[in-house]
């Protein structure tokens, strides 16, 4: 293999890395979107939580209480940031999505930036300004083929990822509830009137997304600088690929994380890594003037 | 009358050099949400951009004064046209987009320009930041009544604007954008109306905002900032004249007010924006009607 192929293939495989975290991320913001049209700007904290409890639960928890080996330990964390994000998607939905539903498009915006506000300023009352380090045991080893390297943890991320993009459309493919929680996606009124319960299957979608935040926040702790501020820099590019995948459309979205995240490592390589965000969304407003509906369009009868 | 004579008399009222500076910052925060209530508010586009516009002001002003010798008040109008120039870029996707698409559009609008901000360092400095910029009046009580005095100008003109036949045009653009087009308003050119007057103020409150600081770093401009000052529109009530004036002016004291609780303060201050559009849905103005309203019957 020539030099330049080694290095597009290597880069290609580190974007991809990098694209799948950014679809764990994406997700849920899509999710909620299709279902509810509505956006979650404190999506991001959600992912900082989440990444706060796979901490303590791999350093503290899991290792030092239990005496799980540390490998054990960052899977059992992954398993609790997913039920600390799901109690916390649960929590509002009742404070500030479910009161909210009627009315306009703003005051839930709003009002999720003053959860936002609120969840930061908590976290940074509860662990403090400086960064936290998060290593995962994954990250040590390396994986070697021919010219290619990546580490246990990218194999990781991506299976995780994978498993969760698979677990998510066998549910609304192949279940009542993720019929149900389509049909409400299409239709509050009608999906209402078939005796579906749509604030139930809305409150489920919260969950869910915050559920997928969590495991977000729990795979990209080892990558970020862990603060309580740590979510709000990643989540800004998952709005960027939101729309560039289309809102509320889940193929769309995954297809475009996974293109972010290739465009972010080559971007890295050749124009330096300071551009990263400006190349996303210069990326993402030229999308919005050549192709408005995102990649894959939107059809209006089914966007989840 | 009444409110230009207590803006006069403030810092007479507030005489400590701390409390004085919150209230040059407020009078700037009256001004970033008088414009942003212009295309929020009155023409009803979901504009994130904000702090874009403010920080072009704010650059666009120093570098000149600093790098080129202009005289401040040359180069306040240049920044002013260069905000509101961008305001007129981000108008072009107003055109096309809608709700919550104009939303992320505008937040990319703010990323971009403050990746600009901390890239270009050649002209901005980058994270450096840009430092000695002395402000162009002398003293705090002097700003304060230079800032304070173009927002009580800005308000009484915008005051006229919306009760103007252009106000019910945006208005009408606001509220149902087909029928207006099938009475002959030109949507795309009225929100480039309004978007270019937003950043134009905005960046006008920038040329301010280094001058009281002494320096100019991008994170100033964060897209945070964008959020802090919807925040302000909507918790007063938007769409009203008053009512994003009353929203800065709360939304400026209330931090400092909970400094005494210490660390705890910004979550306090979360969790008021929160029960404010949970308990409020018109924002305080339309709350303080509606009292009233109760109490007179």
């Amino acid at each position: 293999m020539s030099d330049l192929a080694a290095l597009v293939v290597q880069q290609t495989l580190n974007g991809v890395y990098l694209g799948c975290l950014y679809v764990m991320v994406a997700l849920g913001l899509t999710l909620i979107y299709g279902v509810l049209n509505q956006i979650n700007f404190a999506h991001a904290d959600f992912v900082t939580v989440g990444a706060f409890a796979a901490f303590f639960t791999a350093t503290r928890l899991a290792t030092r209480v239990l005496g799980l080996p540390e490998a054990g330990g960052y899977l059992l964390s992954l398993v609790v940031a997913l039920g600390v994000g799901a109690l916390l998607g649960l929590a509002v939905n009742a404070a500030v999505f479910a009161p909210l539903r009627r009315g306009d498009e703003l005051r839930p915006l709003i009002a999720t930036i003053g959860v936002s506000v609120l969840l930061e300023n908590f976290q940074l009352w509860l662990f403090g300004p400086i960064p936290y380090q998060f290593d995962s045991p994954f990250s040590r080893e390396t994986i070697r083929i021919g010219r290619i390297f990546f580490t246990l943890q990218s194999v990781l991320v991506v299976a995780v990822s994978a498993a969760s993009i698979a677990a998510l459309y066998a549910f609304m493919r192949f279940t009542f509830l993720g019929k149900a929680l389509r049909a409400v996606a299409q239709d509050r009124e009608t999906a209402g009137l078939m005796g579906i319960n749509p604030n139930l299957l809305i409150g489920l979608t919260i969950v869910i997304a915050s559920a997928l935040a969590g495991v977000a926040g729990a795979l990209l702790g080892p990558v970020l600088v862990l603060t309580p501020f740590a979510g709000a820099t990643v989540v800004v590019k998952a709005f960027a690929i939101v729309i560039i995948g289309g809102f509320g459309n889940v193929q769309g979205t995954i297809l475009a994380g996974i293109l972010v995240g290739v465009i972010e490592a080559f971007t890295v390589q050749y124009l330096g890594s300071g551009l990263i965000d400006l190349v996303v969304f210069v990326l993402l407003l030229a999308m919005l003037v050549v192709r408005p509906t995102g990649l894959i369009a939107e059809r209006k009868e089914e966007n989840v | 009358m009444i409110a230009i004579l207590a803006v006069a008399a403030l810092p007479w009222l507030i005489t400590t050099p701390y409390w004085r500076g919150i209230l040059v910052v407020c009078a700037m925060n009256v001004l970033l949400a008088l414009s942003l209530n212009l295309v929020l508010g009155y023409t009803g586009q979901l504009n994130l951009g904000q702090s874009a516009f403010f920080g072009i002001g704010a650059y666009v002003s120093t570098i000149l004064v600093k790098t080129y010798g202009w005289n401040f008040w040359l180069a306040a109008a240049a920044a002013v046209g260069a905000a509101g120039l961008l305001g007129l870029a981000l108008a072009a996707f107003a055109v096309r987009l809608r709700g919550h698409y104009l939303a992320i559009a505008s937040l990319g609008f703010a990323v971009i320009t403050y990746q600009v901000l901390i890239n270009w360092e050649k002209v901005t400095e980058g994270v450096r930041g840009i430092y000695g910029i002395v402000p162009p009046v002398r003293g705090t009580l002097a700003l304060f009544y230079v800032v304070a005095g173009i927002a009580v100008v800005v308000y009484v003109l915008m005051d006229n604007l919306v009760r103007s036949p252009v106000g019910d045009t945006l208005r009408s653009v606001r509220e149902d954008e087909i029928s207006a087009a099938s009475l002959g308003v030109n949507a795309a050119v009225w929100k480039a109306f309004a978007f270019g007057i937003c950043a134009g103020i905005a960046g006008l409150a920038g040329c301010f905002y280094p001058g009281f600081v002494g320096t100019l770093v991008p994170d100033a401009f964060n897209i945070v900032e964008s959020f802090t000052m919807m925040a302000m529109v909507i918790v007063g009530g938007m769409g009203t004249m008053i009512g994003p004036v009353i929203g800065a002016i709360v939304l400026t004291f209330l931090p400092e007010l909970l400094r005494g609780f210490g660390e705890s303060r910004l979550m306090i201050y979360g969790l008021a924006l929160t029960l404010v559009v949970l308990f409020m849905p018109g924002g305080m103005v339309q709350a303080w009607l509606a009292v009233k309203a109760r109490w007179s019957s």
